[in-house]
Parts: C-alpha cells; structure tokens; sequence
C-alpha cells in the first residue's frame, strides 16, 4: 500500500469538476483507493463521496492507494494535483 | 368525442349501500367536447409516490432489473443532454451533466440502492429514495455553498430515475374496465395519453392547462372528452368516485346525485342527435350563402386519424404534426417515418396533405432530440431551431418527405419562423434533400412549401415573407401567447388568452392582406377555428382556409352555409377599429349569438361565450 499526501492548489478547491477529475482516475483502477481529509475517510472511487468532503484550497489529503496498479495511479494523482486540476491556481 | 357510460342504475344502487360522498361540481377549461361519466381514476405524477414494503425473496430481481434499467436509461439521456449541451453552449458549460454520469456511476450509491433491495428486500424506489434523501440531507449540511448546490443535482437525478421506474413500472396496465374509467391528474404529458389503448379512458380532468395546451389537443384528436385548468381537482377525488365531465362546457361533477345522472343522460342523448343531424350535412360545400367558398381541413395527430377525415366533410389534412412520430423511444428512421407521412397522403390523395415538419420543443418532449430543462422553454430552443441545429434529424425528416410524396399532394410546413435568414437556411435544407435523393435516382414531384406565421417577428416581415413561400399557415395559439405574452400553459391567467385582442386580430389581417397582395393562400390551423365566433371573424378578416380537428369541420360548416360573407366582412372591418377584446366579443355576441345559438351545435361548442 501506498500512502501519498498531495496538496490542492487551484483556486476553488475539489469542487464537481475536480472530484470527477479524480473519479476518473480511481474509478479505473484496479486499486482500492481511499482519501482522507480532516479525519475523514472515504471511498475515492466514489464522486459523491469526495465531493462532500468539501476540501478547499490549499489543503493537504492523503491518498491510501492499495492494488497491483497503485504506481500508476500515485503518478497519474501526483500530475493532477500538480497541474491544478487544469485550473487557476491558487 | 365519446359518449359511454355505465348503467347509471349501478351508480344509484352503489351510493345507496356506501356512506355518501359529497357531491362538488367544478368549473374548468372545456378541452374537448363529448361526455362521459365513468369512476375515477388518478393518475398520480411529480409527486413520486414510494411504498415501505418488505418483498418477497421471487421480486428481488426484478426490483433490482428495474433499478438498473432506470440507470441506464438515465444515462442514456443525460449523455445525448450532455452532447446537445457540448455543442451548443461548450464544452466548459457542459461539465455538469460529466458529473451527472459519473454520480449515477457511483460505487456509493449504486451499491447502497442495491443493498437496500437485496438485503433489506425493499422495491427499487423506495430504495432509491432513501438512498439519495440521505445524500441529499448530507449535502445540504455542508459548509461550502458550490457543494450545497450538488443537491439540487442530486434532486434532478432523483427525478428522472423515479420517471425512469415509472415508465417501466404500471401504469394504466391494470385498467380494462368495460367502459373505461375517467382519469384524474394535476397534469398529463402528451406522451402519457399516447400510451392510452382506445376504449381504455372515457374522458380525463386535470388541474393544470388551457384549450389550446397539447393535452387538449391530443384528447380531441384521440376523442377522449377533456376538461382542464380546474386547479385542484386531483386533491378532491379519491379512486372509484363516480364522476361527470362535460368536455363541451367545462362542467365536472363529483358524486353525482340522481338529479345530475338524468341531466347527464338527457345531455347525452342531445348531443347524440345532433351529432347525427351533423352526419347529415357532411357532403355538403363549405359555402357562404353568397357564394364564398371557405377550404375546410382537418388537424391530425396520429396517421391513422387521415382514415376518417373525408368522412367529416374535410377536403385536406391542413396541418398533421409530425412530432407525435417523435413520442418514443428515440427519432423515428427515415423508413418509419416514410411509411407513417406515405399512409396519409396516399388515403388522402388528391387532396392535399399539410405536413408541418418537427416541431418539438415547448411543452412536447421528444426524446433523443430535446430533454434539456429550460427555463422558458416555448422561446427556447425548439421547433426550426432545433432542425436548423440538429440537421441530421431535419435532413432525414425531409428525405422521409419528400420520397413519401408519390402522389404529388405534399405541402411542407415550417414552423416557428421569426427570420428570412431561418426561412431560407430551412428553403435550402429542402434543396439538399431533395438534391440528394435525385442524385440517388428518385424522380420527385414539386412540393409547395408554407411557413408558419405564429411569431410576431413574422408578421412584422410578412410582406418580405409572402415572396419567398407559396402559402401561410397562421397558428394563432402561439402567435397569440407571444403577442399577448400570455404563457398559455399556466392556468392562473388563462382569462388573458384573448384571441379576439385587436392586436392579434390586426396581425391576422396584416398576414391576409400581404399573403393576397402576392397570390398566396392563409390557412389558420389553430384552434380559433373551433370556436364560432372566431370562425366568423376569421372569415370575414379574409381567411381562405380553416383547419381543425375533424369534429369540428361539420359544426364549422354549418356556421359558414348560414353566413353572408358581405356581412362578416363588414364586421371584422368594423372590429378591426376596436380598442379591446371585450368590445370586440360584445359586438359579436350582440349580432351573432342568437344565429349560433339556432344552428343546434351547442353539445359540440359548448355556450356561446359572452
């Protein structure tokens, strides 16, 4: 298992769009994929899930990524929380 | 235009054993004529209904078939949202309904719907509304405004899985009653009444709508008698109430005393003998006593309505409304749509066949072509708009046209048009179907086309308009909810559907006068047709066809063989120097009613309005 902390530096936090930018990744891989925010934990593969953690801008989560493809899906996360979510950074 | 009912001595007896029920009689909006007494029937709709019921181990499956096909149709439709969306409003505006699959994808909720019908062995909606009220009720509580918005989303998924399950589920399946029941509802939707098997409804009421709504245009064509715009009678009824409705007058009676039973059946038999005295005169001309010949055609929905038009005395369909293809499942092929437009110019043939091209949008809900939620949906996007955008649908619909026309009796409509630009780019989609199908080999007779006049833009350019079409169409119920700026769906303000306000009478006439100036015909096809005073108003202003449903071709021929066109003329002219609708009935009322009156149509037309 991998545990990976990554910080959200666009502007507007894990809104909708961003949560399903996530989804996309975790909801293909093989991995079980869970991300926690302030104490709590929830499913990763769930977009509901992680949108209603709420996380705002400039927080810190941690990804628990446990499967035969947790690599890929550490790198592929580390690029999106890296390139902003492809939005204005904060 | 049914007429059956049970044995009213059942009735009778009935009430005697049970505990009376109140008698209520309401007033509505009469939507089509005909009367029918029957028990009641609601039919229940927005306010999804879900039973806490423990299932049996044998329903489990098919509880939980049924959720995932409500899944997976939902997705289906958000997805051709998503690529309407996309392609109009960009990819950025479109995200939303991303997430919207990506929700229904989800492992949470999928899984926690499915828990609760295999484990807890509850039915698929009540599974899925405890599901999603509990996301719903968590979304609410969170701190940040953009993710509280999500449950608004999650309401919408809601609602479209709930009338997923619905349309799966039974409806009017248990419902074979001999003489059919009366349904009740706040609302229909159109595509509700075209599921009805013929016999299997004796008539409908409903909360909401106007005269002129599609619902009561569909019931006229079905002959289902329909009263609407009663406000709250789906909360005062309850299942197996006896219940009278008259679709002539507006009349609805709940828990009929014998009284109300005779007066039924008296009325009843009224309207029977005039309907056959009607039969009587239906090979007769559609002539003034002067010698004006007015063009008499019928509306259809349906192609198998074209079967029995001629016998109504009509000499031409003046508008079938193609979208009724459209409620179902997905466009209608090519094919399909071929052999519905061939059936009725071919019954109809040599009289021509008025084939008005999609117009959906609005209240009509087609699927595959329009399911986005708009705020103002009648000046949204629908009708030529829609064609205009969605080419492959309009180019396939012309195609299926034009290679139908193997009589020569097509005339195409196009709907909606407020611009010589939309005219032209329509014009030229016409070209290019027919371009292509003569380079496939066909040889294609000449076609006239017509624009609809319903928009007031249009009026406005009619002079600019008349030398581009070889007809008109005025459809008055929209031209007078824009001109009016009266929404004629809301039944709060249906008194201000005004069509004889002296600004949509002037339009009427600016149409005819520019229509003349260029040789080209004005049909009306709405429902203006159907009420007499309007038909001699209509008549007078110039008018040279009326189009209507095929019951009233008879009552309006009566109207015109007892009229001098001098004199009608004189009256619209002197109408048209009015300032308002109320002078404008009272003038009519005062010269014309006692004729009206006297011409024994009043089972089909109800009072004559003052």
């Amino acid at each position: 298992m991998i545990t990976k902390l990554l910080t959200v530096s666009n502007k507007l936090g894990i809104h909708a769009r961003p949560a399903g930018m996530i989804v996309d990744i975790t909801g293909q891989a093989k991995s079980d994929v869970s991300i926690v925010f302030e104490g709590s934990k929830a499913n990763a593969k769930s977009i509901l899930n992680v949108m209603m953690l709420a996380i705002p801008a400039g927080s810190e989560v941690k990804f628990e990524i446990d499967g035969e493809d947790e690599e890929l899906v550490v790198q592929q996360l580390e690029k999106l929380f890296d390139d902003h979510f492809n939005e204005e950074p904060c | 235009m049914t007429t059956s009912t049970k044995n009213p001595a059942d009735f009778v007896a009935k009430s005697a054993n049970e505990p009376k029920s109140q008698r209520i009689e309401l007033v509505g909006v009469p939507s089509s004529p005909g009367f029918a007494m029957g028990t009641v029937f609601p039919v229940a709709n927005r306010e999804f209904s879900v039973v806490d019921e423990t299932l049996p181990e044998s329903r489990l499956a098919t509880e939980e078939q049924m959720f995932l096909k409500a899944i997976s149709k939902t997705s289906k439709e958000i997805a051709q949202i998503k690529e309407i969306s996309e392609s109009r409003a960009g990819i950025k505006d479109s995200l939303i309904f991303a997430t919207h699959l990506m929700i229904l994808q989800d492992p949470g909720l999928v899984n926690g719907v499915l828990d609760k019908i295999r484990k807890k062995h509850k039915n698929a909606k009540w599974a899925v509304h405890v599901v999603f009220s509990a996301y719903i009720e968590k979304f609410e509580k969170i701190d940040s405004p953009a993710m509280r918005d999500k449950a608004a989303d999650l309401r919408d998924l809601y609602n479209r899985l709930m009338s997923a399950m619905d349309d799966s589920g039974p409806v009017l399946e248990d419902v074979s009653h001999e003489d059919g029941v009366i349904l009740v509802a706040h609302e229909f939707v159109p595509s509700f009444l075209m599921t009805l098997k013929p016999g299997q409804v004796n008539a409908i009421v409903m909360d909401t709508g106007g005269r002129t709504s599609h619902v009561a245009i569909l019931s006229r064509a079905l002959q289902i008698p329909a009263v609407s715009g009663l406000r709250n009678v789906a909360a005062l009824v309850k299942s197996g109430d006896t219940i009278i409705v008259d679709g002539a007058d507006g009349t609805v009676i709940i828990n009929p005393n014998e009284d109300d039973i005779r007066k039924f059946h008296e009325r009843q038999e009224m309207f029977e003998r005039q309907r056959r005295e009607l039969f009587t005169m239906r090979q007769l001309e559609p002539m003034t006593r002067d010698g004006k010949y007015i063009v008499l055609h019928a509306n259809i929905e349906i192609p198998t309505e074209a079967d029995k038009v001629t016998d109504f005395g009509a000499t031409g369909i003046g508008l079938y409304r193609s979208e009724f293809l459209f409620f179902r499942k997905g466009a209608p092929t090519e094919k399909e749509q071929q052999s519905a437009y061939r059936h009725i110019l071919e019954k109809m043939a040599p009289h021509p066949v008025v084939i008005r091209t999609l117009d959906a949008g609005g209240d009509k809900l087609v699927s595959g072509v329009s399911a986005v939620n708009e705020s103002n949906p009648f000046m949204g996007w629908r009708s030529i708009r829609v064609c205009l955008d969605r080419e492959d649908v309009f180019i396939t619909q012309l195609r299926a046209l034009l290679l139908a026309n193997t009589k020569g009796n097509l005339r195409i409509l196009l709907p909606m048009i407020s611009s010589m630009t939309e005219l032209r780019r329509a014009k030229a989609c016409i070209a290019k179907a027919r371009k292509q199908l003569e380079d496939e080999g066909h040889k294609l007779p000449v076609v006239k086309i017509g624009s609809m006049i319903e928009v007031p833009a249009a009026v406005m350019i009619v002079d600019k308009l008349a030398k581009e079409v070889d007809f008109f169409s005025l459809g008055t119920n929209d031209l007078i909810q824009f001109t009016l700026a009266v929404d004629r769906t809301n039944e709060l303000i249906t008194d201000m559907f005004q069509p004889h306000h002296p600004a949509v009478l002037s339009m009427i006439y600016q149409t005819v006068v520019a229509a003349h100036r260029e040789g080209i015909p004005v049909a009306v096809c709405g429902e203006m047709c159907t009420d007499p005073m309007s038909v001699l108003l209509l008549v007078g202003l110039g008018v040279d066809e009326l189009s209507m449903t095929p019951w009233s071709v008879m009552t309006t021929k009566k109207i015109i063989r007892s009229i001098n066109f001098e004199d009608v003329r004189d009256a619209a002219l002197t109408v048209l120097q009015m300032d308002d609708a109320e002078s404008v009935n009272e003038f009519l009322h005062k010269k014309y009613a006692q004729t009206i009156m006297e011409l024994g149509i009043s089972g089909f037309v109800g009072q004559v309005e003052k």
